[in-house]
């Protein structure tokens, strides 16, 4: 995205004292980058969401003609009725006409009438009330866990790269080369058979106890808590070591600079050289990776959503994929790359902001 | 002579190999072990066993709820695993090769719609597409999954090795060679690709990797291929059949073992390698 952001400056450059807008963006470059900035977030946006409304209709198969062969299973069977009840589905769920025209369809549903249609697995409710729905609790869970392990990531980080060569940090920093692309299922399974069923500390499934009212009251806050503890753990070990092991590799280089001999010689304390000074450069790319790997996060969260029955996004995907709920599919998949790249967006537009290094409008 | 170099330079880099192909040694073998586990019958038939036996001598690993020996259902599951993965990586590393070289190269217009193209493809939440793939596709095999696999992770391949090549295009070297009015697609081949063969490598080997962890994904969910028993399907059992809630550790330690030592060592030879190609680095990522 840099690389294409910088294509208009050389004609800016030429028409610097011209006047005009031109001109005037000129002599704001951050206005011009943040401008540009956008337009590649639109591009994106738009060739995100169509490349996955090519993806919906290459896949094999007519979802609307199995729901009704699925309800004819159950009972209600009658030939004409069925041909009907194909057709009017047909027009709802919008794959009608050919292949321009659907998405059109798919278009005008997600942009001008932000509504997402019926949803299968609750016809005739609009999708997107079951996306609300869940939404709250997969941001909880997720957003917290990922910003968490972030925070706590790149601090440890930076503490074993300062004291690298102390066995102790050394071993954490082995031990997180080892694990750091395992899976976060996988320490999901660990700790749901350890700390749920074995020792019995903590709930293995559900995001709150139903015995309690749902709102502001203790009990409930703490149930949701506990249930929330295993989940968020097996997002948090994994996210932890992976960010260790990038500051450090970003903050040991830095080590031996001048301005750190400098501050040392000012006599400040190792803490505050750490925070900042080593940190302060080295966080910065790491705000820019954090933005990239959400979706990642979010692809791994939706198995451990599965596996602790937590009711968010991703269990409510697989729930919509069983009945093949195409809707709520699309809802979920736009919604995700809405937020990643919204995130991404604003990461990029903070970022030249907060680090004077950075001049992404050369 | 010169594996004890390497181990002074590496140690990493050997273990990572040497868990690597142990494991690959293994898979390939499996047919034995699993002739030397039934004696003569078959271990993995439907009550060859009493069910849920605990580990011991004859069962090194203990058997499942239908009576299968689970040390034979994991090397065999480990060689299905490995296929799909080993398939995966082949066929997206060779499209990122080809997208990678050709936006590194050529640069311009051309790297900017490439790059752009990937930068799409890596925002796509690709794990919802690809449940509802294997969602349609009840009765795939296990080529079809990894075509589909290879769908979602050639752009990771084509950022990596694109980036590699923009470094690499600016060196004398390549400077040298178009002076000698080499084409590009020599200095690609003759040139390019020959420095870059340990990052290709790890890119492989990752995509491989990534493959078995999006199957495993999918298999959790209840969905993947037919007719095969693979690491994933075995954890999908593990959780299907509530053996976390019997006590039944070796049916979902046994596959997440083995699959977290392949991630292992992987990422061994991704640090030993960067250590070892980047000097700089060395002592640096994780000493």
């Amino acid at each position: 995205l840099a690389s294409s952001a910088t294509t208009l400056s050389p004609s800016q450059v030429g028409r610097l004292r011209a006047p005009g807008p031109r001109a005037w963006l000129a002599k704001h470059p951050y206005v011009a980058y943040a401008i540009r900035r956008f337009l590649i977030f639109l591009v994106t946006l738009w060739g995100a969401l169509t490349v996955a409304f090519l993806f919906y209709r290459l896949v094999p198969g007519d979802p609307i003609q199995s729901y009704i062969t699925s309800l004819e299973q159950v009972g209600i069977y009658n030939v004409e009725a069925s041909k009907e009840a194909l057709e009017h589905y047909r027009r709802v769920f919008g794959l009608e006409g050919n292949l321009l025209q659907q998405y059109l369809f798919y278009l005008n549903q997600l942009f001008i009438q932000r509504d997402l249609g019926p949803a299968l697995i609750n016809y005739p409710t609009s999708a997107q009330v079951g996306i609300v729905r869940a939404l709250p609790w997969t941001i909880g869970l997720l957003g917290l866990s990922a910003v968490f392990a972030f925070v706590l990531g790149v601090l440890l980080g930076g503490v074993v790269g300062w004291l690298r060569g102390r066995w102790a940090a050394e071993w954490l920093t082995n031990v997180s080369v080892a694990l750091s692309h395992v899976p976060f299922y996988f320490v999901g399974l660990m700790l749901v058979f350890l700390f749920a069923y074995r020792l019995n500390w903590f709930p293995s499934s559900a995001a709150y106890n139903p015995a309690y009212e749902r709102g502001f009251n203790l009990d409930f806050i703490l149930s949701v808590i506990r249930h929330g503890t295993l989940p968020a753990l097996s997002i948090v070990i994994i996210g932890v070591m992976n960010w260790l092991i990038s500051t450090r590799m970003l903050i040991v280089p830095t080590l031996g600079e001048d301005y750190l001999t400098y501050a040392e010689a000012k006599g400040l304390s190792p803490r505050r050289i750490l925070t900042s000074y080593a940190l302060r450069n080295a966080y910065l790319p790491q705000v820019t990776a954090f933005g990239i790997s959400l979706g990642g996060i979010f692809n791994g969260n939706v198995i451990v959503e599965q596996l602790f029955n937590y009711p968010g996004l991703g269990a409510l995907l697989v729930q919509a994929v069983g009945v093949l709920d195409f809707n709520t599919i699309q809802g979920i998949v736009a919604m995700t790359i809405v937020v990643v790249l919204t995130a991404n967006l604003i990461i990029d537009l903070i970022l030249p902001l907060l680090d004077p290094r950075v001049k992404y409008w050369r | 002579m010169r594996l004890a170099a390497l181990w002074r330079t590496s140690p990493k880099l050997l273990a990572g190999f040497a868990i690597l192909i142990f494991f690959f040694v293994i898979a390939f073998i499996h047919p034995f072990i699993v002739d030397a586990i039934g004696r003569g019958q078959n271990p993995l038939a439907i009550g060859a066993y009493p069910a849920w036996l605990m580990p011991s001598s004859t069962h090194l690993l203990g058997t499942d709820r239908y009576g299968r020996d689970l040390m034979a259902m994991t090397v065999t599951g480990l060689w299905a695993s490995l296929q799909v993965g080993v398939m995966a990586g082949v066929f997206s590393t060779f499209i990122g090769i080809l997208i990678g070289f050709t936006a590194g190269f050529k640069g311009g217009k051309v790297d900017a719609i490439l790059s752009t193209t990937t930068d799409m493809f890596l925002v796509i939440p690709f794990f919802p597409l690809l449940i509802l793939l294997s969602a349609y596709t009840r009765n795939t095999t296990l080529w079809q999954v990894a075509l589909m696999l290879t769908a979602f992770s050639w752009p990771f391949a084509a950022r990596t090795i694109r980036a590699q090549v923009l470094s690499l295009r600016s060196r004398p070297y390549v400077d040298l060679a178009r002076a000698n009015k080499m084409t590009d697609m020599e200095i690609i081949f003759q040139e390019l690709v020959p420095n870059m063969l340990p990052y290709i490598g790890v890119g492989l080997a990752n995509a491989s990797l990534g493959a078995i962890f999006a199957l495993v994904g999918i298999e959790v969910i209840g969905l993947g291929p037919s007719g095969a028993i693979d690491l994933g399907l075995m954890i999908a059992w593990a959780v299907a059949w509530g053996s976390m809630s019997l006590g039944a550790w070796p049916l979902f330690v046994a596959p997440v073992t083995v699959l977290s030592l392949l991630f292992m060592a992987v990422n061994l030879i991704n640090v030993g390698l960067e250590e070892t190609y980047n000097p700089r680095l060395r002592r640096v990522a994780g000493a």
